[in-house]
């Protein structure tokens, strides 16, 4: 297949470490991996990539770093056209499901990637010893892998994808198979890369992680980026009070003219396993007040209170990156996940 | 962390530094392969098998016995050559050519559809080398197993005919370019296959078919030459007949030129229909590489060994004559003496098997070491060729 590099009509950015536009896959059998991403990811920080399986994250990656050809690109990986391979040299690359040879020993991985990376030879040994202290393998590093369990194995292909001193990292499924400890200890590294200023694009499935280690985080659906931006940003308009009630609210609660200025406003049963205490006829009413802000909502509690309304309880809720992620990837019409891959029509 | 406004630039030395550590993998992977250390083992049981024959005036001697032969003695054959002709024939032909060949395509069939496995290719074409010299490189991988495999042999076969046979014969060592140019004929092909296929059975076993078509091709059109010269030489020799009835001084007899005019217009027309099969399949061979040939070149290059099919047809010539007088018949050679496989299906009263086997071996000598490496080189350039495009343009 023929790629479309546009990347004449898009001048590098020196802030972005990946600015891809316009990036389209397509595979035989009119299979549409990726249709028009557009992904800037800024330089420094950990950039989580999301997305239920089979929507695109993989090919995202593959295509930025030349594994697959993209059918169409615009842009730049780390100011450089998207497909040069010399700037192959300042990456790091861990794939999804890794197969490093079974001859080798850990130290010999890791110095043969470095070599591919061209790599100076001591400076290679001196960044393999680092690393396998890094990643806690320096008495394993004589061993063959073969001899290696998964968490091991990845855990030495971590440290592979960082010999070359990258200033980008990309990692596709980093923790997969990897104990918490082991857990923990790459978010260690993660972290350790974010302060020294390098750039890591992470591929996970594990939410509750990329919510740990992110600064950003994009959303990828049937081959589309269909939410960017900070943790804190996609979740922000999620932000609610709910406010429970023993009786309904009275009717100015729902007008934004009275409310505060409060767009949207709603009432759902208040029951639930946690209320089964305080409910037990089962007749508590929960006010949503979206987007309500700290001073709007006490003055409505004075106003609930001043007309006899009970108030059991106000809690300021904000969804969870894992209720965000579980909503995007749902289908609104059927309420199911969408299918995996991006077929039919780009 | 390098400074992320300067350029990255792949120099000489990044490209050197990958080399070789592909080199280095490729190395250990052989090492860790039991099949390279196996075939190591047979090669020196083949060297000291070698090395265990010998020849003294009263025959051949295995290690101290003798098995006194006449016809086989250091009287007849220099122990040199008697050496040479074990290596060019037991070491080259069958060990090189069949034994250790099939243990190396056994060996290094996997190379590339390990290559091409999903998270090992991810993190090699991710890395700043081009396709093309990755691939290359991996296919000198799978060479470097038999130009290992054949210098270890080669060399020590180089020393038992050093010391056994008393001969210094540098000109042995033609036998490690050789067996490796014969051996890259076929892996090109299992490399492209399994690049294809991503199946270490698949190449093998394609391999081994392209390797079996080869050879009956190789063998089809040596025995439609034989055939085609001996129709070729019928044909004078009819031509020849003719004209000497023709031109007799007693005048020409007529019913013999009727006769004789007769069977050259049916040779004429057997001669066409040989040419008419003989083109297709010269023009196929041609086309695919000279597997036999090229190991081959191995005896053109030692005269004596070359010579000896000869030498020996002389004196079996001598001692067939010597029966005859003793018999007293016509001590004169006959047209169907010392005449080889070929000889003796299409020789004639008129051209004896000899005649045609000396033809045909003209013939094959008159094709130049640059024909025989030269047409299979390109074929292993096309292939390649091929596989480096499909290598380039893939999606892992």
């Amino acid at each position: 297949m023929t790629t479309v590099y546009t990347t004449s009509e898009v001048a590098p950015s020196a802030e972005l470490a990946v600015d891809l536009r316009d990036l389209y896959k397509t595979y035989a059998g009119e299979v549409h991996a990726l249709r028009g991403v557009d992904l800037a990811v800024e330089r420094g920080g950990v950039f989580g990539l999301l997305g239920p399986n089979g929507a695109g994250k993989s090919t995202l990656v593959k295509a930025m770093l030349t594994v697959i050809a993209p059918t169409r690109v615009a842009g730049s990986v780390l100011g450089a056209p998207v497909g040069d391979r010399a700037t192959l040299k300042r990456i790091g690359y861990l794939p999804e499901h890794h197969r490093f040879p079974q001859y080798l020993s850990g130290r010999q991985v890791i110095e043969f990637f470095g070599a591919l990376a061209g790599v100076p030879r001591r400076e290679r040994k001196q960044r393999t010893d680092e690393l396998l202290e890094v990643v806690g393998m320096s008495a394993w590093a004589g061993r063959k892998l073969g001899t290696y369990s998964k968490g091991m194995q990845q855990r030495v292909g971590l440290a592979a994808a960082l010999v070359n001193d990258p200033d980008l990292v990309v990692l596709d499924e980093p923790t997969d198979g990897v104990d918490p400890v082991g857990r923990r200890e790459i978010r260690d590294v993660l972290a350790r890369l974010r302060a020294e200023g390098r750039t890591v694009l992470l591929n996970s499935h594990l939410l509750s992680e990329v919510e740990m280690v992110c600064t950003r985080v994009a959303i990828i659906v049937q081959g589309r980026v269909v939410r960017r931006g900070t943790v804190e940003e996609l979740t922000r308009e999620s932000a609610r009070y709910e406010v429970l009630l023993r009786a309904p609210p009275p009717a100015w609660c729902f007008d934004g003219a009275e409310n505060g200025g409060i767009v949207g406003a709603r009432v759902e049963p208040g029951s639930g396993p946690m209320l089964n205490s305080v409910d037990p006829r089962g007749d508590l009413q929960r006010l949503i007040l979206p987007q309500a802000g700290e001073s709007v909502m006490q003055s409505i509690i004075d106003r609930l209170r001043r007309e006899g309304m009970t108030v059991i309880a106000v809690t300021p809720v904000r969804e969870s990156l894992e209720d965000l992620f579980i909503r995007e990837v749902q289908d609104p019409t059927t309420g199911q996940a969408h299918k995996p891959g991006a077929g039919g029509v780009p | 962390m390098s400074n992320a406004s300067s350029p990255a630039r792949l120099s000489s030395r990044d490209r050197g530094i990958q080399t070789w550590a592909l080199l280095v993998a490729a190395y250990r992977e052989l090492n860790a392969r039991k099949l390279f250390w196996l075939s190591i083992v047979l090669s020196g049981l083949v060297v000291l098998s070698i090395g265990a024959l010998g020849l003294d005036e009263d025959g051949i001697t295995i290690f101290a016995w003798t098995l006194e032969s006449p016809f086989f003695n250091s009287t007849v054959v220099a122990p040199e050559t008697f050496y040479k002709l074990l290596f060019s024939n037991l070491g080259v032909q069958f060990w090189l050519g069949l034994g250790a060949t099939i243990l190396a395509l056994v060996s290094t069939a996997g190379i590339i559809p390990d290559l091409v496995t999903a998270g090992t290719i991810d993190m090699m074409v991710s890395k700043p080398l081009g396709r093309t010299r990755l691939f290359l490189t991996k296919y000198a991988t799978g060479l470097l197993f038999t130009a290992l495999q054949v210098t270890v042999f080669t060399v020590a076969c180089f020393l038992v005919i050093g010391i056994r046979g008393g001969a210094w014969e540098f000109g042995l060592l033609i036998a490690i370019p050789l067996v490796v140019l014969f051996y890259s004929y076929l892996y090109c092909v299992c490399a492209l296959v399994g690049l294809l296929t991503r199946s270490t059975v698949a190449s093998l076993l394609l391999t081994m078919i392209f390797w079996f078509l080869v050879f009956g091709l190789q063998s089809a059109e040596q025995l439609v030459s034989v055939g085609r010269t001996a129709s070729r030489l019928e044909l004078d020799a009819i031509s020849q007949d003719l004209e000497a009835e023709r031109s007799h001084p007693d005048g020409a007899d007529a019913p013999e030129v009727e006769r004789l005019e007769e069977e050259l217009a049916a040779q004429r027309s057997d001669d066409d229909t040989w040419q008419l099969v003989y083109a297709p399949i010269s023009w196929l061979s041609a086309a695919l590489p000279k597997t036999g040939e090229t190991l081959s070149l191995l005896e053109r290059s030692m005269d004596d060994v070359a010579a000896m099919p000869g030498q020996w047809e002389e004196q079996r010539a001598e001692r067939r004559a010597d029966r005859r007088s003793a018999r007293g018949e016509d001590a004169r050679p006959r047209p169907d003496d010392g005449a080889g496989p070929g000889g003796e299906i299409f020789g004639s009263s008129r051209v004896g098997g000899r005649e045609i086997e000396n033809k045909v071996a003209e013939e094959r000598a008159a094709r130049s070491k640059l024909y025989v490496i030269g047409t299979s080189l390109l074929f292993e350039a096309f292939i390649l060729a091929i596989a480096c495009w499909r290598f380039r343009r893939r999606d892992f």
